[in-house]
């Protein structure tokens, strides 16, 4: 059975559709990431996964409970770290974690084991009030108050947003222990290079998901042969590329262009020649294999 | 256990906060040191203007006899009617003394008093109370003045009325206003604190955190308001003492029938207050609701107007407005010493509508969630 089964989940509001038929299943022990930009409907399904807000179709199962009927079980269940930082900021860090561990009718003491590692880092910070803390200790005293109940099932609502990225990998590991420990972990981001940390993802957008399995397995599945073309000036030469015959999709990508071909039209020797005549100065042009990135905006292409 | 903790943490952020423990101190000291003498209707210092065309010992008589109430400040005297009212225009006189120039004859004829009075009425009540206290000197004048006359034939068929004021014997505006102003505070801060309170929950997401616990909404509610009641309790006892101990006002009633309609009063605020809370996303929306209901309950609850004078529909509004209910109690408690016997009807209105209020709150609560 698998631990958090989505089907057909619709929720609306007003006129906006923030999601529209997703279905998705979570097996047990795995990272399952939710990738998408911001307002793709990633909240809005953590919210309703979390016995926050009712969907207005479809269902949803934790661990084979129903999150509209069985929500009180569901709640002693599950921890929910909201995107954004939601303790008592006037209350210190130890009084949040006692306070948390109460209200799910246990104590720090009975589950001490369980985030001895994370909590070991801001102990030193205990009489601290929460509201001082920095973003890093923020997320992990966050992340405390989301454990200290031994939850079996984990959902973390972009945990890394706003966060160095020194601390991001931190956090990271942090949650390869967590899982190790059992804990099954739903994580949503719009950092596409964290997809690849996830066992398995969705990729999802305006609501629907487009796109679901295995960072390697989706990557695998590009269908275009990928170049990274660089050269100045920066922005006509993007202009220039789209109208290149065989260059299918082209976007910028930090300082290089991510250029899509169909190989039967064009190649690396050929688009450099190419550029090369057409003016632009210090042209590069290799192959790449596909990124994440990269085939979210295929497929986000293809969806529109 | 739960409760204790929720309780627990609401009195920690309670205390930490950089306001709110000042204010329930400074609320109190504030409403019964200053607000009796500031909200006063007692009208003092009325300046006026005599406009003596007489000049006789009769009328110089009649002047010390109204300077001498100290309602009045003598601005000026004078012969010329046009220079009273240029001084009247330019708001350096309230109130205007016309004495005709035979005066003195007509008086001891014991005829008719030929005496004017013409008041300033831009601040109506200033006016019409300055009015009385005129009329009323030129009365004690002329009382005085009979027996000397020796016309007593001509006063045979007068009347002598007596006022007797009960209860406030003295007509001390500040004892009125001392039930009054507790009311006033006691909503006041019972009203505006948890609502505001239960915004920023939301406002914060805190709210968010607490609902994915097991915790049942009704004890969080609960915890939210029973902090507030305290705080509500202790500024009542506060205020009780300070207007005992300043000013020598005591209780005339029971002081716990006074308790129980606070506790009846705190009902039906709660309830509004988690209404305003249901229906707000931050609490500057929340804030403004509470601050609009606060001014309608105020002025339409007979605090400062008598409602008997009211006109029909506004007297209609009154009987939705809890503070009405309170406010009558209290003084009836307060200066009358009213027993529950005779504020039953009061206390019946405050849980008409206190029990409303709670009924929608809840239902509406499960409604937006």
């Amino acid at each position: 059975m698998a631990t958090i089964e989505i089907d057909r989940v619709c929720k609306s509001y007003g006129a906006v559709q923030a999601l529209n038929e997703v279905s998705l299943s979570v097996e047990p022990g795995e990272i399952y990431g939710l990738i998408g930009p911001d307002g793709a409907g990633k909240t809005t399904l953590f919210r309703i996964l979390v016995t926050l807000l009712v969907p207005d179709r479809g269902s949803a199962r934790i661990e084979g409970y129903d999150v509209v009927r069985d929500y009180r079980t569901i709640r002693s269940r599950i921890g929910y770290m909201p995107g954004r930082f939601s303790l008592y900021q006037d209350l210190t860090v130890a009084e949040n974690l006692d306070f948390f561990a109460t209200m799910f009718g246990t104590s720090v003491a009975e589950n001490y084991e369980n985030i001895r590692e994370i909590y070991a880092q801001i102990e030193p910070f205990r009489d601290r009030r929460a509201g001082k803390l920095s973003g890093g200790m923020k997320q992990k005293l966050a992340l405390c108050c989301a454990l200290v109940h031994r939850p079996t099932v984990l959902f973390l609502d972009e945990p890394t947003t706003g966060v160095d990225a020194v601390s991001r990998k931190d956090f990271w590991n942090m949650l390869y222990r967590i899982r190790d420990a059992g804990v099954t972990m739903l994580v949503s981001t719009p950092y596409m290079d964290e997809a690849s940390l996830c066992d398995r993802i969705s990729l999802i957008q305006k609501g629907r998901i487009i796109e679901t399995g295995t960072p390697a397995g989706i990557v695998a599945k590009y269908p275009h042969r990928l170049f990274g073309v660089s050269g100045m000036p920066a922005y006509p030469l993007l202009k220039y590329l789209r109208q290149c015959p065989g260059v299918l999709r082209c976007f910028s990508f930090g300082s290089e262009h991510h250029v899509a071909v169909d190989p039967a039209r064009t190649s690396t020797e050929h688009l450099q020649a190419t550029l090369e005549q057409a003016g632009f100065r210090q042209v590069v042009v290799r192959e790449i294999s596909a990124s994440i990135e990269d085939c979210f905006m295929e497929l986000a292409k293809e969806d529109q | 256990m739960v409760l204790f903790y929720l309780l627990e943490k609401e009195f920690k952020q309670f205390f930490r906060d950089p306001g709110l423990p000042k204010m329930a101190i400074a609320f109190p000291v504030l409403m019964m040191l200053v607000f009796p003498f500031a909200v006063s209707m007692e009208i003092r210092n009325i300046n006026l203007v005599v406009v003596d065309s007489n000049r006789s010992t009769a009328s110089s008589e009649l002047i010390r006899t109204c300077t001498s109430s100290g309602y009045f400040n003598l601005v000026d005297v004078c012969d010329d009617p046009r220079r009273a009212m240029q001084l009247m225009d330019r708001n350096q006189a309230d109130a205007i003394l016309t004495i005709s120039s035979d005066f003195d004859r007509l008086l001891e004829r014991g005829e008719e008093l030929p005496v004017g009075i013409k008041v300033n009425t831009i601040n109506g009540t200033k006016g019409s109370i300055g009015a009385g206290y005129l009329t009323s000197c030129i009365r004690r004048f002329q009382a005085a003045q009979v027996p000397a006359s020796q016309t007593m034939t001509a006063t045979d068929g007068r009347m002598e009325l007596s006022a007797k004021y009960y209860f406030n014997e003295y007509l001390d505006y500040k004892k009125f206003m001392v039930p009054a102003l507790i009311v006033i505070a006691i909503t006041m801060l019972t009203g505006f604190f948890p609502a505001l309170n239960i915004v920023s929950e939301k406002e914060r997401g805190t709210i968010e955190q607490i609902n994915v616990t097991p915790v049942n909404r009704g004890i969080f509610i609960l915890c939210k308001l029973i902090p507030y009641w305290l705080v509500a309790f202790f500024v009542l006892s506060a205020c009780l003492l300070i207007a005992w101990l300043v000013f020598d006002y005591a209780c005339a009633g029971s002081l716990a029938l006074v308790y129980l309609f606070t506790a009846c009063n705190i009902l039906v605020t709660a309830g509004m207050g988690l209404l305003i809370s249901n229906y707000s996303d931050n609490a500057q929306q929340a804030m403004f609701v509470t601050w609009f209901f606060m001014m309608v309950f105020m002025l339409v609850s007979g605090i400062f107007t008598p409602i008997a004078s009211m006109p029909d529909w506004a007297k209609a509004i009154t009987y939705f407005n809890p503070m009405r209910y309170y406010a009558d109690a209290m003084r009836s408690i307060y200066i009358k010493g009213s027993t529950l016997a005779d504020v039953w009807t009061d206390a019946l209105g405050l849980l008409a509508i206190g029990t409303t209020m709670v009924t929608w709150a809840v239902l509406s609560y499960k409604k937006t969630t």
